[in-house]
């Protein structure tokens, strides 16, 4: 049964997730002007159409909005923190091309989003144990291989307590 | 630490204004992209803001950027009025920054008067006019 829409590959986790513009901390907002008609706008179209929900989906707190057929020429704007804002004319461009220039000006480059994850996995060390919510395995009996719970299968004797603690005593003796 | 004294989460917010019937003050409608986690599609959430306008020049369907002020100003009000991104029937676009409505611009552009300037020298050439020869009767 296959998805609904035209390009439905764009709404799945696995396209969103795979998004390569992560923007710097300074940008606040996105705006995109584009008009719905005409050549020199189709590659902001289809920027808007396959990138723009990528773009969001890895910066949930920037305010992206769209805005059709209000000037002749497709441009982006970027709203920094100390008031700067940044133009980008997109007319006649490949939405690929916006989407490389883009990250070039003001996306965190590979190196400094590599460094992010890498801290982000030494913050949660596999090895520990501890509750679900934040470790992976919770008591050494969940591992395979090892002694399992005695609340669901039963040790054997030799391994409980009160044997071990009469077999101390008989031998003390 | 007073609930009062933390600052606003949304530090610059870009909306339409709905309303200018407070004075001084314009109801701004931001609005944010939401993913809808069923669906995983983004649609447009809207949120109202409350701006001070010192000098009361918003319209109603003006594009507006908003700056969060340090300290509220009211129960509501807690943004001011950066700029006037597009004006209502106003629109400059700001590539060229000429004014526009829709895909047309308003204003000639600034080549055709430099080619009618070109045609009008070459053209008072060709005429020849010259202050020594006298005008022949006819």
């Amino acid at each position: 049964m296959p998805m609904k829409g035209r390009f439905p590959i764009r709404r799945t986790l696995e396209y969103l997730q795979k998004g390569e513009i992560v923007f710097k901390k300074s940008v606040k907002i996105m705006t995109v002007n584009y008009n719905t008609h005409g050549d020199l706008s189709e590659g902001a179209r289809k920027f808007v159409f396959f990138n723009i929900p990528q773009i969001q989906y890895k910066n949930p707190w920037v305010q992206i909005m769209m805005f059709k057929n209000m000037t002749p020429s497709p441009f982006v704007r970027f709203y920094l923190d100390d008031g700067e804002q940044v133009l980008v004319d997109v007319e006649g461009k490949h939405h690929k091309e916006i989407t490389h220039h883009v990250k070039k000006i003001l996306g965190k480059t590979d190196q400094v989003l590599e460094a992010e994850a890498l801290a982000k996995m030494e913050l949660s060390n596999p090895a520990n144990f501890g509750h679900k919510k934040y470790f992976l395995r919770e008591c050494m009996s969940e591992v395979e291989g090892q002694v399992p719970h005695p609340g669901l299968v039963p040790l054997p004797k030799e391994m409980t307590g009160k044997y071990r603690a009469k077999m101390a005593a008989t031998s003390d003796e | 630490m007073s609930a009062r004294q933390a600052s606003v989460h949304a530090k610059w917010v870009i909306g339409q204004v709905i309303g200018t019937k407070m004075k001084k003050t314009a109801k701004v409608r931001v609005t944010r992209l939401v993913l809808d986690n069923y669906l995983l599609k983004y649609y447009n959430k809207r949120k109202t803001y409350f701006a001070h306008d010192a000098l009361e020049q918003c319209t109603i369907g003006d594009v507006v950027l908003l700056k969060a002020l340090p300290e509220k100003r009211s129960k509501h009000v807690k943004h001011e009025l950066s700029e006037v991104v597009f004006k209502v029937g106003q629109v400059v676009d700001p590539l060229t920054g000429m004014r526009v409505a829709g895909k047309q611009y308003l204003e000639p552009l600034a080549e055709s008067t430099e080619d009618a300037e070109v045609s009008l020298t070459e053209k008072l050439e060709q005429l020849n006019i010259t202050a020594s020869s006298p005008p022949s009767p006819s």
